[in-house]
């Protein structure tokens, strides 16, 4: 394969503006991460603004999924894994013990890689978060429903199977499920690992789309191998390998004029 | 035979360079010798576990009548009768056995697969759960024996049961485990990335998608206690009769049935008995039928 051409001016205009003086949502300072002796992420600080697409880019084991699996602290469910330093949303340390990571996870939704329907009904999957933590009636249970698969662009599909099992819909449409599931819960954040990695092309546009749909609403961190797709949904995009943050800015500005010559590498396909 | 006429190569010209076409018609010969044993270990098997069921069909046919399910078991001397009582008394025994294998098994498998996972106190639990898997069933029925027969002074149905029990646990607890690690991860984290709490995430995410797997697990517990005759010896026993509904006393059951009136000088004794022989291979076969059933069936989902 011949190196990946730098991204196109053409690319990079109109909705990819950044506001950079939308408030801040997440605030990371100083965060270290160790899989048991190995480091990592080191001295990580980072800023993620409301309702903008922060893309993590950089090669295979650069630390950018470790990253993101630090928001909801998903990376608790294996013991020997463990972060230091501060990640402040709403004006708490997320990293403090005493944080009840049910409601943290409530409030930061995540979709993964690979589409994780449950196990069960369309409906149900959808209603599962919600199931948790509200006592909703059945009628505001099938508005909530409803609404979460409308803005998940999976409704007029969907609306006439939602007794069938969420494991009988495509890649793409399940994929769509996962974040219904999330975006039902009305979280704060949504973190997104690698979501159209395991799509074929035209999912994965319709995914895109998406995303930048669910901008106006929430704040979204996602994490990609294609930078392409960083230039096309992302307003902010950070940079990292070997576990530290090389650079961090508005999408247009790490794209078009770098200024660390390893991001310049990057991004022209030199290497990763 | 082609192993007879297979040249053995010296193992320092097997080396050499130069006789690499000789080296390679050793290995095509070598490998024709293990074509040809391994065709003929497979055929041996099939021939005995052939003849086996064979007869056992044969001699099984002669004795089916439908007074087989309506008559209890006769006694010494006399003429005709059946295996009712029999065949309702494993029906129960096994009932029993798999009643409380069922909880302890899955809970305990969950608790390897979810909990425990890597620690200390699970890697000794598989380990133990493993030597019970494999530990003779006479054992079983005499630690039986000294726990329940003993102390409550009369073999008994309960007795039978816990001793199934003990059989049908170790199964079910390495087929809960093993399902439940085919669990991908990520489903666990999806569970958890919602707000879930891990019982939730157990109950409704990840048993559900084992379930097939549980499911079958339990069966083939089932089929596998439902012919064992040695852990009854010492805790059911046997009786030629109806039992009471305190299950207290000999229970008549298929297997020790069989392995009585087997050896019995009678010949509708020992007919009854090939009859109840077929009749539990083919509960087996159904059982095992239905797992593979299950499975199939998941898989299509």
């Amino acid at each position: 394969m011949s190196a990946e051409p730098a991204i196109q001016a053409a690319q990079l205009t109109g909705r990819h503006k950044a506001d950079e003086n939308a408030p801040i949502r997440i605030a990371v300072k100083d965060l270290n991460f160790y899989y048991g002796n190995f480091h990592g992420l080191k001295s990580v600080n980072l800023n993620f603004h409301d309702r903008q697409v922060t893309a993590l880019i950089g090669p295979s084991g650069c630390g950018k999924s470790t990253l993101l699996r630090t928001f909801n602290r998903i990376y608790s469910l294996y013991p020997e894994q463990r972060a230091e330093g501060e990640i402040m949303l709403d004006g708490r340390n997320i990293l403090d013990p005493k944080i009840d990571l049910n409601e943290l996870r409530s409030k930061i939704g995540m979709v993964f890689q690979k589409p994780t329907p449950f196990p069960m009904s369309i409906y149900d999957n959808v209603a599962f978060g919600l199931r948790l933590y509200e006592r909703l009636s059945k009628a505001d249970l099938d508005i909530r429903v409803e609404e979460s698969l409308r803005k998940a662009a999976l409704w007029d599909e969907a609306k006439d199977k939602l007794k069938q099992s969420g494991m009988g819909l495509s890649g793409g449409q399940q994929q769509r499920l996962c974040i219904a599931r999330t975006v039902a819960q009305r979280p704060e954040v949504i973190l997104f690992d690698e979501p159209t990695s395991a799509l074929d092309p035209i999912s994965t546009g319709r995914i895109e789309e998406l995303i930048e749909q669910l901008r106006s609403e929430f704040t979204i961190v996602i994490v990609t191998h294609n930078m392409q797709q960083a230039a096309r949904i992302s307003q902010f995009t950070a940079f990292m390998y070997l576990g530290e943050l090389v650079e961090f800015g508005p999408t247009t500005r790490i794209f078009m004029n770098p200024e660390k010559r390893q991001t310049q590498d990057y991004i022209t396909g030199r290497f990763g | 035979m082609a192993s007879a006429t297979h040249p053995t190569v010296p193992p320092q010209r097997a080396a050499a360079p130069t006789t690499g076409s000789r080296v390679r018609s050793g290995r095509r010969i070598a490998d024709k010798v293990l074509i040809v044993a391994s065709t003929i270990a497979t055929g041996i098997g099939i021939v005995v576990l052939g003849s086996i069921l064979l007869m056992l069909i044969v001699e099984g046919v002669k004795g089916f009548s439908p007074l087989l399910f309506t008559e209890p078991t006769p006694g010494p001397g006399s003429e005709g009768g059946g295996i009712a009582n029999a065949i309702l008394g494993s029906l129960v025994l096994t009932l029993i056995g798999i009643v409380i294998a069922t909880p302890i098994g899955v809970l305990a498998g969950t608790y390897l697969a979810e909990y425990g996972r890597n620690s200390k106190l699970a890697d000794i639990i598989r380990f133990l759960n493993d030597i019970l898997l494999s530990a003779p069933s006479i054992l079983i029925g005499l630690f039986v024996y000294t726990l329940m027969v003993k102390p409550m002074g009369s073999y008994s149905g309960w007795a039978g049961g816990v001793a199934l029990a003990i059989i049908a646990t170790p199964v079910i607890v390495r087929t809960t485990e093993d399902m439940l690690r085919l669990v991908p991860s990520t489903l666990r984290e999806a569970g958890a990335a919602l707000g879930a709490p891990p019982s939730i995430v157990i109950k409704a995410i990840t048993w559900r998608a084992a379930s097939a797997g549980i499911v079958t697990g339990i069966i083939l517990a089932l089929a596998r206690i439902a012919g064992e005759t040695a852990p009854l010896l010492f805790t059911a026993l046997n009786n030629n009769s109806w039992f009471s509904a305190n299950l207290m006393g000999g229970i008549p059951n298929l297997p020790v049935m069989i392995y009585q009136f087997a050896l019995s000088p009678y010949p509708n004794w020992q007919q009854l008995a090939w009859a109840g022989a077929l009749l539990i291979t083919v509960t087996i076969l159904a059982l095992s039928i239905v797992a593979r059933f299950v499975i199939k069936s998941d898989r299509a989902r």
